[in-house]
């Protein structure tokens, strides 16, 4: 008994004395060793980046547009997508969804194909040919569901940044939002492959003049929008500052999904 | 002698676990935690003040706040006083603790899954894990260094490519170019 008595005594004497270190006759010296020793060996700085090394010459005109989607949310697109929300069902609006999925079918595919990622490419492909089909024109998702086959989102911003393109400059777009320039050309060639938007009359695009393709924008977003109510908002309470908020989001989260 | 020994026991492996956080037991006690704060954020039971201090001293044990915000200030961070370092990392806290809450808001049935742990250098460690929702699964990854303790903590998590810290240390210094510290401070 006496020898558990004499152990205990000793354990708790050596983690008391270990806990002991800054009463220290030279506590003063040994701090000051100890701050140089974390400063050299623990300097985050190569792990994080500062706002210095950000190029942004379109800084004064992209947070003026900053704010102005921010009010254009707040009071236009969020308020709208709220009182669809409310009046259209969620299965209805999961069937537009589906439906405007189905159809950006191209931009995957190509885009897939052009980062080399043929097994997901050839995934696509079986969800556009069984959701077109036993799903009904796109409405449905019996490939998620009954097929296990998943969408594998790539954009021609991402080929690009597969391809080691860098992204530029921050631009900051009225209603998209955050963009760069690489996103910006990417944007672009993607709206060649994307049926539900054309100023023309083309025979696999569904619109034919930019009224009408500005009306399917217009539904898709609201429609998205709607599955995402209070996600802004909540976001938004984080930023001290929001142009700089958004744009280090948008940047880490595109390099992440380029990345990927 | 045998409620002696007991205590002796409990108070033994209490201050073992008071300790932070072993290189080989990150996995362990990131999960037991993890846990922990899904049980509390479950219980619809308790006021949202009662979960969040409950979830916060879970989270005491093993984030660096103090790290945290030397980061998040860069290079400005050299240039404070002790005290204006005190003050400032004091605000930064409490902010990252409400942001935290704020989001328990948005919390409903998720599950996480803990997936590997990668050695990045001989002082980080960074923990994979997904939270797994109904419709969408996020990767949450938790930044790990070893502190002159040599005990591992948390100073950044990364939510789907996303670093908190350095969004915050963007931010921060774009603010600092034309507002004092103080002003900073308030605005958090």
């Amino acid at each position: 008994m006496k020898i558990l008595f004499l152990c205990v005594f000793t354990i708790l004497l050596f983690t008391a004395c270990s806990n002991k270190k800054e009463i220290h006759p030279n506590k003063d010296v040994i701090e000051l060793h100890k701050n140089n020793i974390s400063e050299s060996e623990d300097d985050f700085d190569d792990e994080f980046s500062n706002e210095e090394e950000d190029l942004d010459p379109l800084k004064y005109y992209n947070q003026a547009m900053t704010q102005f989607n921010d009010v254009l949310y707040t009071y236009a697109l969020s308020p709208v997508a709220n009182t669809y929300a409310d009046v259209i069902h969620k299965d209805v609006r999961g069937i537009v969804s589906n439906f405007f999925s189905n159809l950006m079918f191209p931009i995957r595919f190509v885009n897939n194909v052009l980062q080399f990622k043929f097994q997901e490419a050839g995934e696509e492909t079986g969800r556009f040919l069984i959701n077109s089909t036993i799903g009904f024109f796109g409405l449905f998702d019996p490939a998620s569901e009954g097929f296990n086959l998943k969408e594998h989102k790539e954009d021609f911003g991402q080929t690009l940044g597969y391809w080691g393109v860098g992204s530029g400059f921050h631009i900051v777009l009225p209603i998209f939002g955050p963009s760069n320039v690489r996103d910006l050309i990417g944007l672009s060639v993607d709206g060649i492959l994307d049926p539900t938007f054309s100023t023309e009359k083309k025979s696999w695009k569904i619109p034919d003049n930019l009224e009408k393709s500005i009306g399917l924008k217009t539904l898709e977003t609201v429609n998205s929008t709607s599955f995402k109510l209070g996600q802004y908002e909540n976001l938004k309470k984080d930023a001290i500052d929001l142009y700089p908020f958004l744009k280090e989001i948008y940047e880490q989260k595109r390099n992440h999904e380029i990345k990927e | 002698m045998k409620v002696l020994l007991k205590t002796i026991f409990i108070l033994l492996a209490v201050s073992l676990s008071l300790h932070a956080i072993e290189e080989n037991k990150i996995k362990e006690v990131m999960k037991n935690q993890i846990d922990s704060i899904l049980v509390i954020m479950q219980n619809k039971e308790l006021d949202k003040k009662t979960t969040a201090s409950k979830v916060f001293s879970l989270l005491d044990s093993i984030f660096d706040y103090k790290t945290m915000s030397k980061i998040s200030l860069g290079k400005n961070w050299r240039k404070l006083s002790a005290q204006q370092k005190d003050a400032f990392a004091k605000s930064f806290e409490k902010k990252l603790k409400f942001s935290y809450m704020d989001k328990l808001d948005l919390y409903t049935d998720e599950k996480v899954l803990i997936k590997e742990l990668l050695k990045k250098k001989k002082n980080r460690i960074q923990l994979y894990t997904d939270l797994l929702g109904k419709d969408a699964s996020f990767e949450i990854i938790y930044k790990f260094h070893k502190n002159k303790n040599n005990d591992w903590l948390i100073y950044d998590v990364k939510i789907i490519g996303v670093s908190i810290i350095q969004t915050y240390r963007k931010q921060f210094s774009a603010y600092l170019k034309n507002n004092t510290l103080e002003a900073l401070i308030n605005s958090l």
